[in-house]
């Protein structure tokens, strides 16, 4: 309950100060509308030379379009701004500032700022899925919305241990920057997993489960739930994070601080 | 003359130093690189699947691959960043003009992009089953020299925009979002409806990147190739003035540091 209301305080200070630079906020709108258009006229393109993709149709497609912005949105508005160049923190012993605080370190270190206008992502994934929804001609049945739910909130726990997973990295090995790898790898999440080949869909499912933030949560609401899928969703879920506790423990003992 | 061999022994200087600078980070080049080769992986993934059996995209895709690490741009790190923190001001004094040390670190940079994701290419080459004809990557160099010079000068125009806001990191990745929709490298400008397919053909971006990977993918016809080499050069000679035009207008803006 406590980092709840710690996480509310934390929010409402981050949009105070980004409403702060007006010009910067203008910006940035602009920026994820030219993203999105681009990312739409992409799917147009190749709609043109092609009906499916995949086994995707166009609707299909730009649904799940809509999804992957809505998780990216989540993912640069919580988690990036907290753990891009983590491993600074580690290597000049700015880390010490955190673990003297009485909230648990994980929590700080990823959760402990945070950039709201990044959610302007999130709203316009949505109008992107009404899109898709809309060339679908389809309405989506209540099950397919709730199991839409119930695997993005599946997809984001996955996000938010994988990238803390990655920058933990750094206690062990502070000189690899992993933060612009990941940024890369995120955006094979933009077309269905089908589209890829086979040692690379394999690994886009289970290795690097970019499968969950966009291609899962979008066929939930096409097609209506797989209740299959769900517990796995919700089970890997539930083991990323016991995963990324275990291994940001463990990589505690291994801090430090600077003068080491 | 001597004063042209003169500038090219210091821009030599400033790529051998750049490139020394980058040895102590091996491993961010590495990310640097898969992050550039992102787009076009997918890019060869997706139209590989949108069009199966055809030998030419692939050909297409793996030619962009290497036009795209070959051409990177990172202009808004390595000046917009000196003109925020004032580290202009040694530049400034230098008795020579102040590209040539964007210009030597963009060569460098460039170099280790090819050296590092050479492994990529050829990886890339071999999975895809690509063959490549000698005489369209003849064709194709001199296209890649025009676009690679190209690229420069749109990202440093693109970057001199620091003296005036502070969203010069943010114009740049607007520019680069064009040259992604534009360029060739979200679909290949031939395949572009045919109504908008001259406009892609006649705006820089696919001068940038998409051109030399079109004449290499054996993709474009003799006329077509000359066409694509005019607009290549018109937009040098466009984007040369406009540079000039603004670096002279920028740095009476500039006030060192706290203006």
């Amino acid at each position: 309950m406590k980092l709840f209301r710690l996480f509310g305080a934390i929010f409402s200070l981050s949009l105070r100060r980004e409403l702060a630079f007006r010009a910067h906020l203008v910006f940035q709108g602009l920026m994820t509308i030219v993203g999105v258009i681009s990312g739409l006229a992409v799917l147009g393109i190749i709609y043109t030379q092609t009906h499916t993709l995949g086994g995707w149709s166009l609707g299909e497609a730009i649904t799940l379009l809509g999804t992957f912005q809505v998780v990216s949105g989540i993912l640069s508005t919580f988690i990036e701004p907290n753990v891009m160049w983590f491993s600074d923190q580690v290597k000049d012993g700015k880390l010490d500032h955190v673990l003297i605080q009485p909230v648990p370190s994980i929590f700080l270190v990823s959760l402990g700022t945070c950039a709201p206008l990044a959610l302007s992502q999130v709203v316009v994934g949505v109008v992107v899925m009404v899109l898709g929804l809309r060339e679908l001609g389809t309405l989506p049945t209540l099950w397919g919305v709730s199991g839409w739910l119930l695997l993005l909130v599946a997809g984001i726990a996955i996000t938010w241990a994988s990238r803390v997973l990655l920058a933990s990295l750094a206690f062990w090995a502070p000189y690899i920057t992993p933060d612009v790898l990941y940024g890369a790898l995120w955006q094979f999440g933009r077309y269905p997993v089908s589209t890829y080949r086979q040692p690379i869909r394999f690994v886009l499912t289970y290795v690097l489960p970019v499968a969950f933030i966009a291609t899962f949560p979008a066929r939930a609401l096409i097609h209506g739930a797989d209740p299959l899928l769900l517990v796995i969703g919700l089970a890997v879920g539930l083991i990323a994070i016991a995963i990324v506790l275990l291994v940001w423990n463990a990589g505690l003992r291994c801090y430090t601080s600077a003068t080491s | 003359m001597r004063d042209v061999i003169q500038l090219l022994h210091v821009l030599g200087i400033g790529i051998w130093r750049t490139f020394l600078e980058w040895l102590a980070w091996r491993a961010f080049l590495f990310t640097m690189v898969i992050n550039q080769a992102v787009t076009p992986l997918m890019g060869l993934a997706v139209w590989s699947v949108a069009l199966p059996g055809s030998t030419r995209i692939s050909t297409y895709y793996v030619a962009l691959l290497a036009v795209q690490l070959m051409t990177v741009s990172y202009e808004h790190h390595t000046f917009s960043n000196g003109i925020y923190a004032g580290a202009l001001n040694h530049d400034l004094l230098r008795p020579q003009p102040v590209v040539m040390g964007p210009l030597g670190a963009n060569i460098a940079l460039r170099i280790w992009h090819l050296l590092v994701g050479l492994p990529l290419i050829i990886i890339a080459a071999i999975v895809s089953g690509v063959s490549f004809d000698l005489r369209a990557i003849l064709l194709a160099i001199p296209s890649l020299v025009l676009a690679a010079v190209l690229r420069f000068l749109f990202t440093y125009l693109l970057a001199l925009s620091a003296f005036w806001t502070e969203q010069a990191h943010g114009v740049v990745g607007f520019g680069e979002t064009l040259i992604f929709l534009l360029g060739g490298s979200a679909a290949p400008v031939t395949l572009f409806p045919t109504s908008i397919r001259p406009l892609g053909e006649s705006l820089p971006f696919q001068s940038m990147l998409g051109f030399p990977a079109a004449i290499a993918g054996s993709s474009l016809s003799a006329m077509e190739i000359l066409a694509g080499y005019g607009w290549q050069m018109l937009w040098i000679a466009v984007f040369v003035l406009l540079v000039v035009f603004v670096w002279r207008s920028g740095v009476r803006r500039y006030t060192a540091i706290g203006g």
